[in-house]
């Protein structure tokens, strides 16, 4: 390998790169991150998908136990004397699809915050205005958050007897919403963590009209996360129920 | 070209560094067990109504605070935080955090520059591999005769388990870890990785996972074999909590690693190092990188749900609630093929930097090398189906399967003729490298050609579950990965160390082990031909002459490793030196000083030919 070590171009540049160099550098890792996220994402939907379509002993959305009481009523009606009756075959409904879609709208609307911040930014150079939009931002992820927990706790669960115990089980469709469900949970938590992230740097003037780019990286994953919760959502309420 | 660049780095001043002046490989344990206590003592109120302490979610929690108090340790925070308070490092920052005149405390600190983060790599493979080794001659012992019962059914299970995936865990990182850390920044003319902190969070993150898989030696027995397939994974205690985890975490470290990578060779590279004059070995790290980055999610999925059957009652895998094994066996597999070309690739692409610097040749056909190792990760992820053709699982896909199975052989076969190629009429420098580069190359025929044949559904029908099977991935791994790691590390070493590996040693223990290989593998191969099945701990007395053979061939192959281990430490002390570029190679690596000086360069070099051009003057005669 021939080299040159005394390009006077080269010699200039010292050891600091220029914002734009750097920006480009995470922009690209931004999105081999994203694309480490749509295998996670495709595989998921497969599980979905798959379950669905294997049905095992038709316990898509059906499951032998009780359903109706807390854990507690259960437990202490197994452990009376007349103890837990039958166990019968529970249906599970789908959740509500307006719901699902209510948090994906809010999820969206935050996104779109986002981008307009910056594009606010890019063109008007305000920070303080930035920040502000970041702030609200934030906050709309925060309430999708609130919506997304609701949406945990109204998975249906059904009490079943496991291993000379009990415990609170899921049926597949349950499962795979659970976990959808809970991987949105955790991009929304990054999210308030980017979004904080944006306000206060903003607020403190490391982000800038001047050093926007930043802004534009954190935005290119709020909007994925937007974009994989719409998938998501469109999946999971048109194909849900097996007739 | 024979320059060596010179450096001069600021100094960092006295306060530079911040909280992480604290913080060290001591700390990060002090953080990892209060955490993981606390997160316990929690759990145990919260999710454990029995008060047992050792519910499933109870050790789930105590693995996410063991992890996330190993991050508080040894400062994996520091960054972020300082980040989201607007408070970025300054340089001075970052020189102390690239280990600016620390000395040796600086690799047991969060340290980010990568000729550093290298010598973790190496370090860390090294303690993996004795630990996976250990268990493997423990098993060998157990298998020395029929009814041996030198360890207990359950502790072998468990060793089996954990020696499996330790062992996968090492060879992902043995070539990767240490020398797309250590030497592929240099070989780009870059003066670090493109997110040195990223690259200090995927080594530490890779420590807190090995913490994680070894905790399952110590609570209770994993017998689940190390791809922990449900249903039978039911039977096992916490221990598969904790394995599951590890893996949650070490793909964690992967990702983190693959990402820096990637963008480290297309956005780092000097002026004039084009993608076509790149170092053979950067394009093996990169295409590595990239099949990682789509494999390993599939393994953070697949051990998630796992954890989220066994602990909150979901029914992904269990079939009484609607799941079914094949979607793990599915999951898992599009995962595990993949995998073994992100452990085979960089060694392979080291292997041809070898073969091209010790036959003072070009790589041969340099275009098709790169395009056998794209085609061979394209390919390996349509294959995965060929680990299922026994458990029922679409059997019209069976065909097409094998069809891609057989395919994938040709750009395997690439691999063999641009080595072959670039060492044919070469003038070539039979030093250690290339020793344990043949080695490799004997192996591997071995490995390939028995893998063509486990292809085959019919043959595969009858061999499955056998220990041939066992015999053909240990000649992928061990054969195959394991000398191609050597032949790196002893074609490296003296880039790290400025010293060689012993040559006399280093070849007795290539003969220790090759040898040991063929005796140890080959019996494995009539076990199996014979029908012995795998991962069993007491065997027909059919099978006692050939486990015999292979046991002795074992403790043949653990004297080579002693060897080579002593050669190692008696070298990076006491070795012969060797300057900066003792092999007359042509890529950046070694047109440094040795060690390297931090940030590599003091100005970047321009590169105006590709790097293995090798002048009339330097060929040896």
């Amino acid at each position: 390998m021939s080299i040159d070590t005394h390009d006077q171009h080269v010699a200039h540049e010292g050891h600091h790169e220029s914002p734009e160099v750097v920006d480009g550098r995470q922009r690209l890792a931004v999105w081999l991150f994203i694309g480490g996220d749509f295998v996670t994402l495709s595989a998921l939907l497969f599980a979905y998908l798959y379950l669905r379509g294997v049905n095992t002993d038709g316990h898509w959305m059906n499951m032998l136990g009780y359903q109706g009481h807390t854990f507690g009523w259960y437990e202490n009606l197994a452990g009376s004397a007349a103890g837990l009756p039958a166990p019968t075959l529970i249906h599970v409904h789908p959740l509500a699809a307006g719901f699902n879609w209510l948090v994906t709208l809010v999820t969206v609307i935050s996104a779109g915050v986002v981008w307009l911040g910056e594009r606010g930014l890019r063109a008007t150079k305000n920070a303080k205005s930035y920040s502000a939009m970041a702030w609200l931002a934030t906050a709309v992820v925060a309430v999708a958050i609130v919506l997304t927990i609701i949406q945990l706790r109204h998975i249906p669960q059904i009490f079943v007897a496991k291993n000379d115990s009990h415990v609170m089980a899921y049926t597949t469709y349950s499962s795979a919403m659970l976990v959808l469900i809970g991987s949105a949970l955790v991009h929304l938590l990054l999210l308030v963590f980017l979004g904080l992230g944006l306000a206060i740097r903003s607020a403190r003037g490391v982000i800038s009209g001047e050093k926007w780019h930043q802004a534009r990286l954190v935005r290119i994953f709020w909007v994925w996360v937007a974009l994989s919760a719409v998938v998501i959502s469109a999946v999971t309420t048109t194909v849900n129920t097996i007739h | 070209m024979t320059t060596t660049l010179e450096h001069s780095a600021p100094k960092v001043t006295s306060k530079a560094g911040g909280l992480a002046r604290h913080q060290n490989f001591g700390t990060a344990l002090i953080g990892g067990v209060l955490v993981a206590w606390l997160a316990w003592f929690i759990a145990r109120r919260v999710c454990d109504p029995t008060g047992s302490g050792y519910s499933d979610l109870t050790a789930i929690w105590l693995g996410i605070g063991w992890t996330v108090g190993f991050w508080i340790g040894i400062g994996a925070f520091n960054g972020p935080l300082r980040w989201i308070a607007g408070r970025d490092h300054t340089r001075a920052d970052d020189l102390y955090y690239a280990g600016e005149g620390q000395g040796r405390a600086r690799y047991w600190k969060y340290t980010t520059d990568h000729k550093v983060v290298g010598v973790q790599y190496i370090v860390m493979t090294m303690v993996l591999l004795g630990v996976g080794g250990t268990l493997a001659m423990a098993i060998r012992t157990n298998l020395i005769a029929p009814g041996n019962h030198f360890v207990n059914q359950q502790v072998y299970n468990g060793f089996i388990a954990v020696h499996g995936m330790l062992m996968i865990l090492a060879l992902i990182v043995a070539v990767a870890g240490p020398w797309a850390n250590f030497v592929m920044p240099i070989m780009c003319g870059a003066r670090d990785m493109a997110f040195p902190r990223l690259n200090a969070l995927s080594f530490w993150t890779l420590v807190a996972a090995a913490g994680l898989l070894l905790t399952t030696l110590a609570v209770g027995s994993l017998d689940s074999g190390w791809v922990v397939l449900a249903p039978i994974t039911n039977q096992v205690g916490v221990a598969m909590d904790f394995f599951a985890l590890a893996i949650v975490v070490f793909t964690v470290s992967t990702t983190v690693a693959g990402v820096n990578t990637i963008a480290t060779i297309l956005t780092m590279r000097t002026k004039g190092m084009t993608l076509e004059r790149l170092p053979i070995f950067v394009w093996g790290s990169m295409i590595a990188a990239a099949l990682g980055l789509y494999a390993f999610p599939y393994f953070l999925l697949v051990e998630s749900l796992q954890i989220l059957d066994r602990t909150v009652f979901t029914s992904f895998f269990v079939a009484t609630g609607g799941g079914t094994g094949w979607l793990q066996a599915n999951l898992f597999w599009l995962m595990g093929h993949p995998e073994v070309y992100v452990i085979l690739i960089p060694a392979v692409a080291a292997l041809f930097e070898i073969a091209s610097v010790m036959s003072r040749k070009p790589v041969f056909s340099y275009r098709t090398a790169i395009a056998g190792m794209v085609g061979l990760a394209g390919l390996s992820i349509l294959v995965w189906a060929h680990h299922m053709f026994t458990t029922g699982w679409a059997p019209t896909l069976g065909g097409p399967f094998m069809l891609t199975t057989e395919i994938i052989s040709i750009p395997t076969g690439v691999f063999f003729l641009v080595l072959i190629g670039t060492l044919w009429r070469g003038n070539i420098w039979m030093k250690l490298p290339t020793v344990w580069m043949f080695g490799f190359i004997a192996n591997f025929i071995i490995a390939g050609i028995t893998g063509i044949y486990l292809s085959d559904i019919p043959i595969d029908n009858q061999l499955h579950g056998t220990m041939f099977v066992t015999a053909h991935f240990h000649y992928v791994f061990v054969g195959s990965v394991l000398f191609g790691a050597i032949a790196a590390l002893a074609f490296w070493f003296p880039k790290v160390t400025g010293r060689f590996l012993n040559e006399f040693q280093g070849r007795i223990s290539f003969w220790l082990t090759f040898v040991g290989v063929q005796v140890t593998f080959l019996a494995m191969f009539l076990s199996g031909l014979k029908g012995m099945p795998r991962r069993i701990s007491s065997y027909s007395i059919l099978f006692e002459h050939t486990n015999l053979i292979s046991t002795i061939g074992a403790y043949t192959i653990m004297s080579g490793m002693l060897v080579l281990l002593g050669a190692i430490i008696t070298s990076w002390r006491h070795g012969d030196p060797s300057g900066p570029n003792p092999w007359h190679a042509n890529s950046l690596e070694w047109m440094v000083s040795t060690p390297p000086p931090l940030e590599n360069f003091d100005v970047l070099p321009v590169i105006t030919e590709d790097p293995y051009t090798y002048r009339e003057e330097l060929v040896r005669s």
